[in-house]
Formats: C-alpha cells, structure tokens, sequence
C-alpha cells in the first residue's frame, strides 16, 4: 500500500483520462482522483473482498490489436472499449493501461441505490439512539445514493439482540450489522489477533468472537472506528455524546514510546461542573507512527486526567496551601540547600517542563537529573544510531529484518507490535529473542532464546552465528531492544552490543535502519535530550541531595528500595498529578496539569517530536509543570517564566541542537498522507484526519554523519543465584493497577489478577500447583503475595513477576529472590 | 448403454475385483502411460463439457493449470445439493471405482499432487464407503505413492462438508475444504491460478459426474465419446427426473435426447393422466419453462447444452423437475425463494438481503394478503439482486422469481385477486409414489 | 360639519362591543398552533418518550437546549430502548420558541404547550430542567426508572406506518 511505485498508467474515468500509479487499487486511485466510489465493506487498510457490492462500475478495457498492439479504433476513430457484461466491483478491481470505468451512469446510480436498500431493508432505524449517528457511512452513503422512500413493510424487518457484549469493551448490534466483516478482518490481517469470526450464514450470518475472554484483543476499539455502522460501540462511548457536539483536540497519547496520535474527542459536561472533558479518544493519522490505528489502552486509557485521585491544591506538609504560598516555600527551600538539589523527572513529561525542570536545577548550580523508571539506558545510542529519518515500518517488507529482543513488545508497544507484524506478512523476518516465552512469539518468523541475563552476551555474539548473517544481510534492518530481565547496566550493553552489530553492517544513518528501544513512557527520548539519564537516578539514590524535586514519578509505587533512600533526603518536591503516597511525604506538592489540559510536545520511541493541544478544561489550582518550574525560578531570580508551553519550546530549539526545526509551527505542519482520511468516513473509518501536525523527527547522529561514539561494551556477569533463590523478574504487562490507568474502571475486568509464572520443574519441587497464592521474598522490600501460573512459559529458575499488578511495588529491574506457597515456610535446599 | 451408471448392467461393479475385471482403471493404466499433456488433448478432443451445471470444457480448464507450479491440486465436487439432484450419488454408492479412476487420469493430466473429495455433510455413509474403496485402489497401486510405477505421488482424501448449498460453488467449495466458512472468493485469480485455488495452489474443481466419464475416454477414445450426443453437446449425460411422473429416478441417455422421449418413454409419462404445466430443467435454480399441456412442442426441446439455451432455460446439472397443472407456481416459487434464503451465504449486499426480502412478499401473496404492486415489486427485487453478486447463487435466487412471473403471470394475478387464498390449498397433489431416491429428490424439490 | 363627523366616529364605536379583555381574570382563548413551554411526554405505562437522542438540542437554532444521555437497564428504565435522557435542560431565555425540537424529536416526546406564563427572578431559573419539564406519570402508572421484564422494552422507537 505505501506509495513508492514509480511506473504510472493511463485510465479513463468517465471519459476523461489520469496518469495513475500501475496496479493501484480502482477505489484508491479514484480517491485521489476526486472521484468517490462508495464502499462499505472495502478499506484502504485491509484487502478486498467484494462482499458490500457497493463499489459497482462499469468497467472496459481499450481493445488492442493483438498482433500489431495497435489501439482499435471504433468509426468515429475513438478508441473502442470492450466493456464487461456486468457492473464489477472497483474494489477488487487493480488499475492497468487503458482500463476505462464510468460511475456516472445511471446503471451505475441505479446499482447503488439498489444496494442501499438492500442493506437497509435489514437494518434498524436506530439513527436517534445509535453513538455512530451523525458519522455513519450507511447514514451518509443513504442520503447520497439510497432511495427516496422504502418499499418495505416494516412488520418484515428482522429483530436481533441488540446488546451483545462481544467482550468488556464493544458491544454489537446484531440488528445494525451489515455484516461486511471489516471487523473480521481488522482482526486477522492487521491486528493479528484472529478473535472475531462469523456465524451461521444468509441473513443470519453474524459477528460472534471465539476468544475467552471475549474480543481478547488489544486493538478491539478500532473495529468500532471502521464499522461502516453502529454495530460496533465502545463501553466507553456509549451514548456520552453525538458526534456533532464534540470537539476534536488533536492530542499524543501518553501511555507508550509509540506516541500514537490520537483526537480527544470533548464536550462540556454537567458533571464536570460544565467544563470540557474526554468523551473518547480517537485515532488520529500519522502513516509514519500509528497509521490509523492506536490500542485500547491508549483508547479507554484517560480516564486519570479526570480520576478523583488528581491533586487539586497545593500542599506544604500536609496542609492546603494557596499556590503562591506553596511555590515560595519550595523557593525557599532550594535557596536554602543551595546546590546540593536534584530532580528526578517522569517518562511522560513534555520536553516543556522537562526543560523547564532542567533550568531550575542548573541555575541552582545542579546537574543532577535523573529520569524515571530507571530501567532502560541507552537512550544516548538511539540519539546516535536510531532508526533512521524518514523510518516508517509500513515500508519494511521482503528482504527487510527486524530483531526484537529482550521484549514483550506486545505488553509494552503494542502498535509498534501490530505494525511489525504487518511488515512480517509482507515478507519481513521478524525475529524475536527473549530469555522467555511470550505473545510475541507468536508474530515471529523465527525465535531464539537465551538465559536470563545472557541477552548482552547474545547480542555481542551474534555476528557470527548464521541469525547473525541473515540480518546483517537484509536490505533494511532494525532492532528492538527491551529491558525484559535486565539490570540497567545489562540493559546499557545490550544497547551498545546492538548499536555495534548496527554499525558493522552498515544499517544506519539511513530509514527503516537502526535502533528503537520500548521505553517506558511516552517521552523517555525527551528526557534523554534534555539530560535526564536513568545512571543520573541510581546516582541520586547512592548520594541522596538535601532537596529532591520528584516530577509525575511514582516513586513509592514502582520501586520498593526508595524508602531506604528517600528517607535521607531533606526536603521533597513534589509535582504530581495526583494525591499520591509521595505527595503525603513532600513537604511541598505542587498540583500539576496532565497531558490533556495543555499544550506540549513529546519525543516517541523513534524520535519524532510530537505536539498535543490543550483538550479539557483545567482541574483545581493545577498549572503545567514548566509553568511551576518556571515560577519557582522566578521566585529564586533565574529569570522571568515564559508566557506559553510554545516560548518553553521556542527556547528548546535554540539551545538543544536536536530540536532545531522542532517549534510548535513546524510540528503542526502537514502533508497529504495515503489513505486519505477525511470527513467521508465510509472510506477510512471514523479515524481523524491530522490537523495538529504530522511531527518533526530528530535526526540520529549517524543521518548527519557524525562520528559515534558506542562506548566500551562492559558485559557484566551474570548474578550467581544462591541456592534455593530465585532470578526474579519484573515484566511489564499492557493492563496493570497502575495509577495512571485505574481510573479507567472499564477496564478493570481486563486487569489480571496479580500472578507470578513459574517453570513447571520449579514449581514441582517447591510444591506449588497452578493457582496457589505465593509469597515472594526479596531483600529489601515486602513481600509480594500473588497466585501462581505455572504454564510452561517461564524458563527454569526464574519467576516471572508482571509489575503493577500487585499492591506491593515490585522491583525495577530483575533481581534474586525466593518463592514459596502462602502458608508453607520457603523450601531451603542444602 | 451405461458409461456412468454402470451399477445398473452390472450390480456389484462397486467392488474393486468387479470394477478391475470389467476393465477397470484400464483407462488409469493408458492415461499413465502417456505425457499428462497428451491426457489433456485427448479430454479436450472428446468434448466432454463440465456436468456441474456451467457445461465448461473440462478440457479446456485442466489445460489452465500452469504445469511449472510444484504444487497442483484436483478438487472433486460432490457437493451435490441442488434441488431434484441425485445423480452424483448413485455414481458414487454404485460405481464409486470409477469416479477415483477418472479423478486419477485428471490428476495426472495436471500432475497434482493430491486429489480431494468434497461431498456434502448427509454423505457421511457415502463417504465412509468411499474410504473404503480409495484404500483398496491404493493397495493395488492405483492411488498414492508411486502410481502404477510411474514415479508419481498422488492421494486421495474425501472430505465432508457440513451442510451448504453454497459450497457446491468451487471457491465456497475450495474455502470450506480449508476449514474456512463457506463463501465464495473474489475472482480473478481463478482457482486454476496460482493464488487462487486450494491453499492458494493452482487447482482443477470438477464435477462427480464429469470425471466419472474420463475413464470411459482414455478407453474408447474421443471420436468415440464425440459420437454419442450432438455435435456440441458430447457424451451421455444423468438427468434426475422427479415430480409428477410415474417412473421418477436417474435416467442415463446422450445429451440432445427430447424432453418427450425421456418423460415418456423412459419416466414413464405424466402421473394420473395429468397435463404438464412447468418443468424445472435444473433445480431450482435455472429459469422455469412453461408448458401447455401434454401436447406442447417445447417438449420436443432436445436436453442439450445448446438447444436449452436456445430455448430460454439452462441444462445445468439436468435435475428435471416436473410440474402438472394441479401446482401453484407462487407456491413453487416460495419454495424456490425458501431454499435459496435458506442457503445464501450471507456474503453479499443483494443475495443475503434480497432472498430475505422476497421470501416475505412471496409469502404475502401466497397468503392471500398480497396487492398487485407486490407483484411488480417482487420481479423488482429480483431483477436488481441479478447481474451483481459475487457468485452466481444471487442470480439464481432471482430466477425462480423473475420467471414464474414472466411464465405464469396468472398464479399471481390468482393470488392477488384473491382467488386462491391458503396456502395450504396451494399445495400440488401428492406425486405418484416413486423409488426412494426420487421420493428424497421430490422432498428436496419441495423445501 | 368636520365635529360631526367625528362624534359619528365615536358613537358608532360606543355601541360595539370592546376588544379589550380584563386579563387575569379574563383570558382569550390561543390559537390551536401557538408555541408555548415546552413539556417532556410520557408513555400510558409512565416511561418516558424521550430517548436523549439531542436531536432537539441539535435543531435548536437558539442552542437553548442541553441533553446529556445515558444508558437504560431493564432493572432500571426510564425509556424504551437503550438510550435516556440523563439530563435535559432547555433555557427559556434563550429559547425563541420556534417549535424545531418539536419537529426534530422521533418519538414525539417534545411538545409546545400553550403555556405562556413564564417568569423569572434570575437567569439560573430560566434554566428548565428535567424534573420540570416532563409530565406527571399516568395514574397508576409508577413513572421512571422502573423496573420491567427483560426484553420487553428493547426499541427506542415507536412502530411506523407501512408505505403505501
């Protein structure tokens, strides 16, 4: 689908003839021509399948001589067209030379009408009720092509189920099914997720799912985007609104390094006390980093900027403060401890206020930054070999590879999952290494596997094994590194073995080649360009400063050793949006705003500086970060705060070389982008088209061909397990009980139970069966009280410990612990 | 004299030392001798047309197999499910050896390298006989690994369906096979394409009926076969007559043989001395011809290929139907529009929607409670439903509709004025008590 | 001759009779069609016609009316179908009275009445709400929510005439 065809051929549309690119599809070449041909079942996305019969033209070809090649020439010496009996349809119809269609005449016309009464002989008049009314391609298609009035007798109409979960989050209406299976087919070609099928035939024929849980998917929202009815409807949308009354904030989400841009769809709500608030989040286009698609996490995902956990005031020690109150006294804080001050920043700040963040501890003479989680390093070397400017992994295809390792890409970035698992049944080698089993296995071609804590020494290996050739061999090559079981010292030679494999075979410095890693956040590359480093944390936690600014970090939640050192520092700072464990123990909190009350820009996984607008009404005293660093430094005499989230960023660009070319104006820019979304949602789906800005990507140091500097690779040893310890390890799962997503109560039927996965062999000699609730002791933090999953998936001597799931933090990065059954002391082997 | 249904002259031919001693898989033996090209001209020369119903040149299609290709396979489609067919099954129950003979001469004319049988879900004791039969040829070398020495491997597995008429389409049959809902593909590519047929490997989808006749080919050679039957229109061909006659069953005669010699002389004429009043010359689904009483000269219409089209109406798999002038052609119709509401696939806009349609105003004119415009609306929708489906079943669902009215134009206006009113008064007059294959044929015939 | 002709204007008017009325004690009958405050109908079972469907506050041209919905339960209804009005408010300061909502609702669950009397002290209570606006249940009806058997009440609208 990606248009990097060249050759072009002639077609007649109506008499009139285009150059259009060889073996386009009809509908999509006469889109971009201006010529809608109407489709329900037919998507850009997806191939053909012909069901809907909406797309029917006339269709011919100019005949040729075949001896000569010669045009035939009719007596009026026009060319002469042999035209097929029949009207065929356009969508599964490729363009070729001298191909003619007509959809103008009134064969054509009556051919459509005929099929819109067709579909509505069957289907509800449910527009007043149905979320989709208002944006439905059946109700827009009606108008445009249906009859005038209908020849059916109601009494004839089928009644169906009209509320049937398909699972937690979509609905269907059997009654408003048209039953083109876009849905279906979103499902097994582009999701990989084959959980929907049909049922029954003829007039019966409907939408059932085969999965337990039902609809066990986590792209199942964008089926509702593409269902050319209200079949579809999300648990989070229904009936909040009509189309027609909401706005459309062009926003990124916030969950994940794939930055998917998304529409935050508002309306002014009386529970709200009146103000805007998300009524959905919506895919918005970006060909380049989410298509038209984004994950249901990203969808019913945002319901914390609005949870009624948000810190509304401020707070000094525990007390409600007026702001200028609480700011004056952090000023006087930071004064007081001089430089002795250090900050440790979120992974989905904007660059805003991680700027802002910056310059307040510089001016107060500190270079101490630390980013949060500290789990992945190598952010430096995907600055130096990333993927290349201009990456668009719809590009990958035969003869391109792609390795991912040490990752459970779908728990941690899941589009960029489903996008490499298109590039996979294109003909791309998608190459998954990981010490353990995991979904992902399941969308490779090819799997390797290593032990826990071998991953650097696998990486640096590679070169000569035969993997090792196959990749370095392949036209365009990316890896896609994890954390998965690393420490951050594993994790930094991993990277750098990556980096090197990379560069020694040449893929950098140009697109679709190099480095991605799934960090955690939205903006770990942000916080990379603006010196945050997750060594710069460690290092806090070994020296911990009098003064600690902690910015939207959870500490307390994510991490169990904090205690042992945030109790040493003096004062806390906290900024945070939300009344948090850590807020009770600042001396001052400062409420701060979330993505969707204001403006910024974060930088994705392939370090693309995005740019999301101010969606919502604002929450108490909440301001923007940038805004209260930016106070505080006013206060501390660093200088007057800027005026908007716009000036912060114009300031970026002068000081930060990567952020040339990345003001607010030039990340609003646009381009005409294939498939054209637009307002005809029968053709795309309800999916946005992108006003905000298509972004900006940074360059790597390699597309500018700079020297690298990859670092001396310090591969260390891996930990001697104690006997009868165990290698714990901390993975990340898509769904978790973190903050930032509890308040999305649709989902928390979708949020597993807090579980550990065990080695059968382990599990046998500890004597634990699947389902027992275990304990799990590490050093240093409480203990972890989970059930047991012993399903084969974890490898022999280690535990696989999903973070976020239990009330009780598990560690950042992988550790040694020991497990035993609740109620049995812990097996001590001599 | 029987090509197909040779269990009539000979009763336990379906016995592997039966079937061998009277010549059997001697037409195997000659085909394996020669280059599959020569099989393919051979086939092609003897004109032997498709019996599925399309009358394609069988021929013809398996020279459509790209011969490079590693992979090729034969689909053989015993799906048979149309209304008042029956005569793949005899072929099947009583000469099942020839039907795996002549599905190996066309394996080797493609050189496939598997053979598939697809019949339909009630087949299972059909199926599990036939199990029986393909071991015994493979025991003595006619299927499976190295084939009569040649060097060439190719099985043959029978698969049942579970229950649709669709899936006697070949790419409904071909999606089924894989384990998928049966629907019809989009073509191009066609199944004999690469991409387009089983597992998207080329593939030849022939009829029971038809390969059952190669054997009898590679035999007697094509002038021989091209004798029988007329110049277009080679060979013998199995009509199934059912309905009102006195001798209803599986009639084996050449093609172009009239109307008037196979009801009368063979099926034993018009039950209790009744005039015909309509013939269904395929199922329900070819156009519906009208005849005026015994006397009609469209009886004189030779069942062939070409004299059937010529005379407004399709051969197609020649399941004939016979109606006396005690039936209500809107209860045929009904029935018609019943089945095939009951069988479309759901695919596609026109035929999922507009058999659902036209069942319930076919039903209100039945009822009684029709007006004159339901009438016109009727033909309306089914005019609009033809031309524009994916596959063929939406243009047949159109023609029970389209031709009773355009043939019995006065049942309807009966119904409408009131006339007739129940139903149930509609129903025709018990047939003449029939064997039990052409009792099953009439039952099916009727819903 | 010019007075004349004058007192014979007054005197004929003397004797006709007057077209004042003594309002609020007397009232003058509306004309059928006049547009006054608007009522939320019901149904004879006490559920209520309106499906919170905002197609009133769409037609609005005064933007004068504000419907938030929500969802229905068998256990709870308050209207068939799947969908209810959560909140409906119309401001009568804004509202011109034009009858669009009346037009535009499907299930005729918005009616002009030709109550004329409206007042107000502050702009809050030229604020309708919901509770104001909709009729009183039918006796020995319970009004909405109520609860009723599953799948009884499944269509938000009400059966159409068949085409001629």
């Amino acid at each position: 689908m990606v248009t990097n065809i060249t050759k072009t051929v002639t077609i007649y549309i109506d008499d009139v003839s285009y150059q259009v690119p060889a073996g386009a599809n009809l509908v999509d070449a006469a889109k971009a021509l201006g010529n809608d041909i109407p489709v329900f079942c037919y998507h850009p996305k997806m191939s053909p399948v012909g069901m809907c019969r909406m797309c029917l033209v006339e269709l011919g070809s100019i005949e040729k001589d075949r001896a000569t090649g010669e045009v035939v020439l009719d007596d009026k010496g026009q060319p002469k067209v042999r035209w097929f009996p029949k009207l065929q349809t356009a969508c599964t119809t490729n363009v070729s030379d001298g191909m003619t269609v007509r959809t103008n005449t009134k064969q054509v016309d009556q051919a459509r009408e005929n099929v819109v009464e067709f579909l509505l002989t069957s289907h509800p008049l449910d527009c007043p009720v149905c979320d989709k009314g208002g944006e439905c391609p059946l109700q827009n298609l009606t108008m445009e092509h249906g009859p005038g009035k209908t020849r059916m007798n109601f009494a004839d109409k089928m009644h169906l189920d009209k509320h049937v979960p398909l699972g937690d989050l979509i609905f269907l209406d059997e009654e408003r099914c048209i039953q083109c299976a876009r849905c279906i087919r979103f499902q097994d070609e582009v999701a990989g997720d084959d959980v929907l099928a049909f049922h029954e035939r003829g007039r019966s024929l409907q939408i059932i799912t085969n999965s337990e849980p039902g609809f066990d998917s986590y792209f199942s929202g964008n089926t509702t985007d593409i269902c050319p009815v209200g079949a579809l409807t999300t648990a989070d949308f229904r009936f909040g609104a009509r189309p027609w009354e909401l706005t459309n904030v062009p926003s990124i989400c916030p969950q994940c390094p794939v930055g998917c841009n998304t529409s935050l769809s508002t309306r002014l709500d009386r529970d709200a006390g009146g103000r805007a608030i998300i009524k959905r989040v919506m895919p918005r286009q970006n060909e380049q980093v989410n298509e038209i698609w984004i994950c249901d996490k990203g969808r019913f995902g945002h319901h914390f900027s609005r949870g009624a956990d948000r810190l509304q005031i401020p707070m000094t020690g525990n007390a409600p403060a007026s702001l200028t109150r609480a700011l004056q006294v952090a000023a006087d804080k930071l004064k007081a401890a001089g430089s002795d001050v250090a900050v440790i920043a979120g992974s989905s700040m904007s660059n805003e206020d991680l700027w802002a963040l910056k310059q307040l501890a510089n001016g107060l003479g500190s270079e101490r930054l630390g980013a949060w989680p500290p789990t992945h390093a190598g952010a430096d070397l995907v600055a130096q070999v990333g993927v290349g400017k201009g990456t668009n992994l719809s590009a990958l295809g035969k003869g391109d590879a792609v390795l991912i390792i040490a990752s459970d890409l779908e728990e941690e970035a899941p589009v960029w999952r489903l996008r490499i698992n298109q590039a996979r049944k294109r003909g791309a080698i998608v190459v998954v290494a990981n010490a353990r089993k995991t979904q992902m296995d399941e969308f490779a071609s090819e799997t390797a596997t290593f032990e826990y804590g071998e991953a650097p020494k696998f990486m640096a290996d590679i070169e000569a094994s035969d993997l090792g050739k196959k990749l370095a061999a392949a036209n365009n090559l990316i890896i896609l590194t994890g954390a998965d079981g690393l420490t951050l010292v594993e994790s930094r030679a991993l990277m750098q073995s990556a980096a090197n494999f990379l560069i020694k075979t040449g893929h950098i410095g140009k697109a679709n080649n190099g480095l991605m890693s799934a960090f955690p956040g939205s903006n770990a590359m942000g916080l990379y360009y603006m010196g945050f480093t997750p060594e710069a944390t460690l290092d806090i936690a070994q020296k911990p400063p009098k003064v600690l600014i902690v910015a939207q970090s959870d500490l307390i939640a994510d991490d169990p050793s904090v205690g042992e050192w945030l109790t040493k520092v003096e004062t806390i700072i906290s900024l945070t949006l939300f009344n948090d464990a850590l807020a009770g123990l600042a001396t001052v909190a400062l409420p701060i705003q979330s993505f969707a009350e204001r403006d910024g820009t974060f930088v994705n996984g392939e370090r693309r500086v995005q740019r999301f607008y101010t969606a919502q009404g604002p929450i108490g005293e909440a301001t923007p970060a940038w805004q209260v660093a930016g106070r505080i430094g006013e206060l501390l005499g660093q200088g007057k705060v800027k005026l908007s989230a716009a000036a912060v960023m114009l300031d970026i660009t002068k000081s930060v070389p990567a952020f040339e070319g990345a003001r607010y104006k030039e990340l609003a820019h646009v381009e005409p982008q294939f498939p054209m979304i637009q307002k005809d949602v029968y053709y795309g789906g309800t999916a946005y088209e992108n006003t905000g800005g298509l972004g900006v990507q940074i360059p790597t140091a390699a597309d500018q061909g700079e020297t690298l500097n990859v670092g001396e690779v310090f591969v260390p040893e891996t930990p001697k397990v104690g006997k009868g310890k165990m290698l714990i390890i901390p993975t990340q799962v898509l769904y978790n009980r973190e903050r930032t997503f509890q308040s999305s109560e649709l989902m928390h039927p979708r949020v597993a139970d807090p579980y550990a996965e065990i080695n059968s062999a382990d599990a046998k000699r500890l004597n634990i069966n699947n389902g027992d609730m275990v304990e799990i002791a590490i050093a240093g933090a409480s203990a972890i009280r989970v059930r047991a999953q012993v399903d084969g998936r974890a490898p022999k001597g280690a535990v696989i410990l999903p973070r976020h799931l239990a009330t009780n933090a598990v560690p950042l990065t992988a550790t040694v612990g020991s497990i035993s059954k609740v109620g049995q002391a812990a097996v001590v082997e001599g | 004299m029987h090509i197909l249904l040779r269990g009539r002259d000979i009763s336990d031919i379906y016995k592997f030392d039966v079937y061998t001693a009277n010549g059997g898989y001697e037409g195997l033996k000659k085909a394996v001798s020669m280059k599959p090209s020569e099989v393919i001209d051979l086939v092609k020369a003897s004109n032997l047309r498709g019996r599925g119903g399309a009358g394609f040149s069988a021929g013809m299609k398996w020279s459509f197999i790209p011969q490079s290709e590693p992979i090729k396979y034969v689909a053989v489609n015993a799906d048979e499910s149309e209304a008042g067919t029956f005569k793949d099954r005899e072929i099947l129950e009583t000469n099942p050896h020839q039907l795996i003979e002549g599905a190996m001469i066309c394996a080797w004319a493609i050189q496939a390298t598997a053979v598939y049988i697809y019949l339909r879900g009630e087949f299972w004791d059909v199926a599990h006989a036939l199990d029986e039969r393909i071991a015994e040829a493979r025991k003595a070398g006619f299927v499976g690994d190295n084939v009569l020495g040649s060097g060439w491997n190719c099985n043959v597995y029978t698969h049942l369906g579970a229950g649709a008429y669709i899936c006697g389409e070949e790419s409904a049959l071909l999606e089924s096979l894989e384990g998928k809902l049966g629907q019809p593909r989009v073509r191009p590519p066609f199944p004999a394409q690469k991409g387009g047929g089983l597992y998207k490997e080329a593939t030849v989808v022939n009829n029971v009926e038809t390969l059952t006749n190669a054997p009898w080919i590679l035999v007697n050679g094509p002038d021989e076969y091209k004798k029988i039957g007329t110049e277009q229109s080679s060979g013998n061909k199995i009509f199934c007559v059912s309905g009102h006659v006195n001798k209803p069953g599986n009639y084996e005669l050449p093609l172009g043989t009239t109307f008037r010699e196979l009801l009368y002389t063979h099926a034993g004429g018009i039950a209790n001395g009744k005039q015909i009043k309509g013939i269904l010359p395929s199922g329900g689904s070819g156009p519906i011809m009208r005849v005026n009483g015994n006397d009609d000269p469209i009886l004189d219409t030779k069942l062939s290929y070409e004299d059937m089209a010529k005379a407004g109406t399709i051969l197609g798999s020649a399941s004939i139907i016979v109606m006396d002038e005690t039936v209500d052609m809107v209860w045929v119709a009904s029935k018609a529009i019943k089945f095939f509401k009951h069988e479309s696939c759901g695919k596609c806009t026109p035929c999922r929607e507009g058999t659902f349609w036209l069942d319930k105003v076919v039903d209100r004119i039945l009822s009684g409670k029709g007006q004159e415009s339901d009438v016109d609306l009727i033909n309306n929708i089914a005019k609009n439903m033809s031309g524009v489906t994916l596959c063929a079943l939406g243009d047949f669902a159109a023609n029970p509709i389209i031709h009773t009215i355009k043939n019995f134009p006065e049942d309807f206006k009966a119904h409408v004025e009131k006339k007739e009113v129940a139903a149930e008064k509609a129903a025709p007059a018990k047939a003449a008590p029939a064997p039990r294959r052409g009792k099953e044929a009439a039952a099916q015939a009727g819903d | 001759m010019d007075l004349i002709k004058g007192f014979r204007t007054t005197f004929k008017h003397v004797l006709q009779e007057p077209v004042t009325i003594q309002y609020p004690e007397q009232e003058k009958p509306f004309q059928e069609r006049f547009k006054g405050r608007h009522e939320l109908k019901r149904y004879d079972n006490g559920l209520e016609k309106c499906i919170g469907c905002s197609l009133c506050a769409a037609a609005c041209p005064a933007d004068a009316i504000w419907v938030e919905a929500s969802e229905n339960t068998d256990e709870e209804r308050y209207s068939p179908g799947e969908r209810y009005a959560k909140t409906y408010e119309i401001n009568m300061l804004r509202c011109i009275f034009c009858g669009y909502c009346e037009d535009a609702c499907p299930t005729e669950a918005i009616v002009l009445t030709q109550e004329h009397r409206l007042s107000f002290t502050n702009r809050r209570d030229a604020i309708y709400t919901k509770d104001m606006l909709i009729v009183p249940p039918p006796e020995g009806t319970e009004g909405s929510p109520q609860q009723v058997e599953p799948g009884k009440f499944n269509r938000p609208i009400p059966d159409m005439e068949n085409p001629k």
